[in-house]
């Protein structure tokens, strides 16, 4: 059967627990997604901005240096090479064409790491809508760069005080300020996560990333690939790697969170791998909580981890067996950051560089013939910065 | 004391239903204690008593507030379970307790809703758990008697509202405009008339709260509903001291809504 079902939910996972003032835009999200995102005029307009636009398709790259260092054929998704360096430009300009042709006038958005900030004030700019972006205020001061970037959109990025200061907080204010303005503004969600239908949404508009690997890799290789290998903070990039294989049993999923300072510290954002089920943002899934269901503050070194919940199909995923979720500590991400940098020529976002790391760690379970694909989500560029300021203590 | 009666009484006083909310632990658990105990002699009908939770998204940054202090000092339901079992002897009115899922979640629903029942709680209030969600918990809650309170807004569609008015225990919690929690100067102009409407339909009482922060307020929409909710103002003066201030507001409200 086709997940989400109609409330919405992948097994017990998932649903829509909204306060009631949203619960009507949330049908009404719904149901204008059924009939325009499914029709052909949609479809049309929004694969003419992914192909001339966004820069779709992307490249799978096979990674021969990489792949001689580990000892297996390793490929890379190059989400990097979107147009504004991460996939997130996939679900921003598929929503704001969709919050046009539902007639709003203003889209508001969350942000971690910038990437989902940026895309959305992107595709703002292209489609003529106001913008604001939501952003804790420790992630302005590690994200410098992408603020600037949104404000040279003409986004106005506002500065989240409250709770963590980070990722949970930025969409608890974005969540708020949609209560009060839903009627002129759409929320662009940035992840799979949030109450129904946003997570199914998300994952529809970042399906093409695995579609467009399917293609690439039967061509390439005439054969489905062993392994493929994706970060999850809220799992956007990993769905829309994974969904169009899921029948594919043979191929397997692996998901790496935000390992952090260690799983034997409070100090990550390893939901799946710590979590368990619970309430947060509008839709049940793992969480990152105390015994007393309040949620835990989290620590990654890539901000666009740094998230205590994690999409509902990721729980379900996991639930089910289909996918297996590791981490990846801040250390070894580092180190993964220099070494797709050296070896390949390409800068990875701290993001994508834990799957890398993931794959670095692991090198002694791959077969030699098996092929491993890696989402590398992001480039590394916002970055730079903060990897210079964490190894030399400032830059 | 059940909800059901404490309307059924006020509806015979020919009086309108004054219900405060107060976030458990904000700035102690005495002072919650104490204060709901003060206020029950002001006039109050309805205690809510508010389960801080890390990420109230249904609430501006007073209750924000409110509700991460109390976890700073470590407020958790077994606190507010005991201050309910104090609450037994101390007052007369009923009390009910309003928050967000996952706390009661994660204590499990049977469990949660025999603690609510052992510590004389008539009702309970989930800012997160909408019509779609609430079967679960309601079912729990209804094996011990315990009302689960919904909510309905102006913009709840035609058939959702029939079904939450026939799911609805105790009273309705119509929020009054759209937004987070947070006092508000005047009311949506569209209020009364919404209210009208949803008064024809039914049979259990409403209660309008979000926003409402003065008498003109209260004496614009009481003639439209059962009662009344203040949250937000109550905090913010509880946050400034007021707290003298505050008792006489109370009264001022309780009389505005008697005639």
């Amino acid at each position: 059967m086709k997940l989400p079902n109609k409330k919405g939910k992948f097994g017990i996972f998932g649903g829509k627990f909204a306060p009631e003032t949203l619960m009507e835009p949330l049908a009404q999200l719904e149901k204008t997604y059924k009939e325009i995102v499914k029709s052909k005029t949609f479809q049309q307009e929004l694969n003419i901005y992914l192909k001339v636009y966004a820069g779709r398709p992307t490249p799978l790259y096979f990674a021969k240096n990489f792949s001689e260092r580990i000892g297996v054929k390793i490929y890379l998704k190059r989400e990097d090479m979107a147009f504004t360096g991460a996939h997130k430009i996939n679900n921003t300009i598929g929503q704001v064409l969709l919050a046009k042709y539902m007639g709003k006038t203003r889209v508001i958005a969350e942000t971690g790491a910038g990437q989902h900030g940026v895309a959305t004030s992107t595709a703002a700019a292209l489609f003529g809508l106001k913008c604001d972006v939501y952003m804790g205020e420790i992630d302005i001061k590690r994200q410098a760069l992408n603020v600037y970037r949104m404000k040279l959109l003409g986004a106005n990025v506002k500065a989240v005080s409250s709770g963590t200061k980070t990722l949970k907080d930025a969409m608890n204010e974005a969540m708020r300020d949609w209560i009060a303005t839903f009627e002129n503004t759409h929320y662009v969600i940035g992840s799979v996560a949030g109450p129904h239908p946003y997570p199914m949404i998300v994952r529809d508009f970042q399906v093409i990333i695995g579609k467009e690997t399917k293609k690439q890799i039967l061509k390439i290789e005439k054969k489905l690939p062993d392994y493929l290998v994706a970060c999850v903070g809220g799992g956007s990039n990993s769905i829309g790697l994974f969904y169009p294989f899921e029948n594919d049993k043979n191929v397997k999923f692996i998901g790496v969170e935000g390992g952090g300072k260690g799983l034997d510290t409070d100090l990550h954002s390893a939901t799946l791998c710590k979590g368990s089920p619970g309430i947060l943002h509008g839709s049940l899934s793992y969480v990152l909580q105390n015994h007393d269901g309040q949620i835990h503050p989290t620590h990654s070194v890539s901000a666009g981890l740094d998230y205590p919940g994690v999409g509902p199909e990721h729980s379900f995923y996991k639930e089910t067996g289909r996918a297996q979720y590791f981490e990846a500590t801040d250390q070894d991400v580092l180190k993964a950051f220099h070494f797709l940098s050296e070896t390949e020529g390409i800068i990875p976002a701290l993001e994508s560089s834990h799957a890398v790391a993931w794959v670095i760690n692991n090198k002694e379970i791959f077969k030699p013939a098996d092929i491993i694909i890696i989402n590398l989500s992001g480039r590394g560029d916002k970055d730079v910065q903060e990897v210079a300021n964490i190894e030399e203590g400032n830059l | 004391m059940k909800i059901k009666d404490k309307f059924i009484e006020l509806k015979k006083q020919g009086k309108k239903a004054l219900i405060v909310y107060l976030t458990a632990g904000f700035p102690d658990m005495k002072f919650t204690e104490d204060f709901i105990v003060e206020i029950e002699k002001s006039g109050v009908d309805i205690i809510e008593i508010g389960i801080p939770f890390s990420d109230p998204i249904a609430d501006g940054p007073i209750l924000q507030y409110t509700s991460q202090i109390s976890l700073e000092h470590g407020t958790n339901l077994k606190d507010i379970f005991s201050l309910c079992e104090r609450l037994k002897t101390k007052i007369s009115i009923p009390y009910i307790l309003m928050g967000y899922y996952n706390p009661i979640y994660q204590s499990g629903l049977d469990n949660f809703a025999q603690n609510c029942s052992l510590a004389g709680v008539s009702g309970v209030i989930v800012a997160d758990l909408p019509l779609e969600e609430e079967g679960p918990l309601k079912k729990s809650l209804k094996n011990y008697g315990i009302d689960l309170v919904s909510f309905l807004t102006f913009t709840t569609s035609e058939r959702r509202k029939e079904k939450i008015l026939k799911s609805s225990s105790g009273f309705i919690y119509y929020i009054s405009l759209a937004g987070v929690t947070g006092p508000r100067e005047t009311l949506p102009d569209r209020l009364k008339n919404d209210l009208k409407k949803i008064k024809e339909d039914s049979v259990t009482p409403i209660a309008v709260g979000f926003g409402i922060s003065n008498v003109s307020q209260i004496k614009e929409i009481k003639d439209y509903a059962d009662g009344i909710i203040i949250g937000s103002f109550v905090m913010k003066q509880i946050i400034d001291n007021k707290i003298e201030e505050l008792k006489n507001i109370l009264v001022s409200f309780r009389e505005a809504l008697n005639g």
